[in-house]
């Protein structure tokens, strides 16, 4: 081995780990291409989006397990919902209720399900179990850090920007609304063109506030991100992945409230047009078209 | 039996592992995990303490499995290897001594490792202002009791099998075994009292390796510690396992040709 290889291996490292981050916007784009595109043009894009899609993957499933204090839980199976197994109950913790639960189990069953006899006692003494009968819920705030987390580890991550708000919309605390929208807004930082992310940012002016100084729901503060949203999907509506297109909806019903709630009956009439244009079968812009028309025509 | 030849047996074991540096990347693993702490301290995340206790255990319970098979399964087939089998097998022991010997040996270096992993651990998680706690020590205790068990399976496959595929079988059982039983629970739902009686029996033979990870409840709040019947069990089930283990290899060992 010549002593000017070794040199110049040293060098090419260097030079590798001064001039590597001229690859971030090819590794880190700003905005998730939809699709396979990526990965076939960019080895490197794949390979690393992969693992920091892991990881965040990996944290997002974490943050239940909090929720859980640890429970593992998995979904029912289909023949377990047909035998209607009798340990899968619901929380009841009625303070601490998550919306859309699906019918879960322990992965560790109980007695009754269990066919492993001393094995399957000693492991419900070791491992965090607890029978799903009147299980409860830890606070969701316990896995904000986690959020925290997986969004540095993945800026791309666009639920988790949107699931982290939630929770800490969720806290109910007198700033909620705006420190959900600073956490937002580094979301959209590094996903400008997400009409997620800026759907629930609207989100957060819309729900109703705690806040004394401004008590209730904020239209005009939504107002801009849900027309900025709906200028996006507009603009990509070919390229909308399938929840981008549930989003859109989603954005253009909370768009005529707020025309609506602001009495900005011209645009709702235009924004219902619109949506309706896409979303033909959608009963609220129906509705809000018709008020639209009836206000006009005063 | 001749109890006293397992002591110069086990420390031959230690003082090899040694030569060979494996502690050295004990270290250099307890090194990263300090990093990794540090790293995440020093980024500011707050309230992370049940993640960085969660990543300490899977680290552990991963690290300490992975010294105790590669460290196990090397110990006979290294000894026929070297050829320093025979003159081992030329003092007054037994076949079986030989085998109980090397065992507390390898036993010995994985819990020296696994020691070591927690000491730099928890000097890890004092970042995140974690302390140790009973249920914390009863982890520590019943991973070492696993890690017997794991050390006694992979020596013995380490007779039947070579050298990789023994490791190769030892992995695949001490990290499957869990989703094997989950499949086995998951699929008894549907099966007759027979079918139960079959998976009942597949369910013992396999190693039950999840039994002694108490990570769950050390990592997560409010979780009572493990009843002492429980720790008993643990102790009394790891032994007889690795006992039989032991059996079953000396069954192979005692008559191979070397």
């Amino acid at each position: 081995m010549k002593a000017w290889i070794v040199a110049g291996s040293i060098a090419g490292a260097i030079s590798f780990g001064v001039y590597g981050q001229k690859i971030t916007p090819i590794v880190n784009p700003p905005v998730r291409i939809v699709g396979l595109e990526a990965q076939d043009s960019h080895a490197a894009a794949s390979l690393l989006g992969q693992f920091r899609t892991s990881v965040s993957a990996f944290l997002y499933l974490r943050s239940d397990l909090y929720v859980h204090g640890g429970v593992e839980m998995r979904p029912m199976t289909k023949d377990e919902e047909r035998r209607g197994r009798q340990d899968a109950k619901e929380s009841h913790d009625e303070e601490v209720k998550l919306d859309g639960e699906e019918p879960i189990v322990t992965v560790i069953p109980s007695e009754r399900e269990d066919f492993r006899g001393i094995f399957g006692d000693v492991e419900r003494e070791v491992a965090s179990y607890k029978p799903m009968e009147g299980h409860h819920h830890e606070s969701p705030t316990k896995s904000l850090p986690l959020f925290s987390l997986m969004t540095w580890a993945d800026p791309q991550f666009i639920d988790g920007w949107t699931s982290g708000a939630q929770i800490i919309l969720w806290e109910g605390k007198k700033d909620s609304a705006e420190v959900a929208v600073k956490f937002l807004q580094r979301g959209l930082d590094q996903n400008p063109e997400s009409i997620d992310i800026l759907s629930e940012m609207a989100f957060c002016y819309l729900r109703s506030s705690t806040n004394p100084e401004h008590p209730g729901k904020q239209y005009d503060k939504a107002l801009p991100y849900l027309e900025r949203a709906m200028k996006i999907g507009l603009d990509n509506l070919k390229s909308l992945s399938q929840v981008e297109g549930e989003s859109l909806k989603e954005n253009f019903r909370r768009l005529c409230i707020c025309y609506r709630e602001l009495k900005m009956f011209v645009q709702l009439k235009e924004t219902s047009e619109q949506g309706l244009q896409i979303f033909g079968d959608d009963a609220s812009l129906r509705k809000a078209h018709t008020e639209a028309v009836l206000a006009l025509n005063k | 039996m001749k109890f006293t030849s397992y002591k110069p047996l086990a420390r031959s074991v230690v003082l090899e592992s040694l030569r060979r540096k494996d502690l050295w990347v004990v270290a250099i693993l307890g090194f990263l995990i300090i990093l990794c702490a540090g790293t995440l301290g020093f980024f500011g995340f707050d309230g992370l303490e049940i993640f960085a206790k969660d990543l300490a255990v899977t680290v552990l319970g991963l690290f300490s499995t992975i010294i105790a098979i590669l460290t196990s399964c090397r110990l006979i087939p290294d000894e026929i290897k070297n050829r320093t089998l025979y003159p081992l097998l030329a003092r007054p022991i037994t076949r079986f001594d030989l085998l109980v010997g090397k065992l507390i040996g390898s036993v010995a270096v994985t819990w020296i490792s696994f020691l070591l992993l927690c000491f730099l651990t928890a000097i890890a998680l004092t970042v995140f202002h974690v302390h140790p706690s009973v249920l914390m020590l009863q982890y520590m205790f019943a991973k070492m009791i696993g890690l017997v068990v794991v050390c006694a399976l992979s020596m013995t496959l380490s007779i039947y099998l070579t050298p990789n595929a023994a490791a190769t079988m030892a992995f695949i059982l001490a990290f499957g075994t869990p989703m094997i039983a989950r499949g086995l629970i998951m699929s008894a739902t549907s099966v007759g009292p027979f079918g139960k009686f079959v998976y009942a029996v597949i369910n013992g033979a396999l190693p039950q390796v999840q039994l002694f990870d108490i990570g769950g409840r050390a990592v997560y709040p409010n979780w009572a510690p493990v009843p002492l019947w429980v720790i008993g069990f643990l102790v009394a089930y790891g032994m007889t396992y690795s006992f039989a283990m032991l059996g079953a290899g000396w069954l192979k060992f005692r008559k191979q040709a070397i």
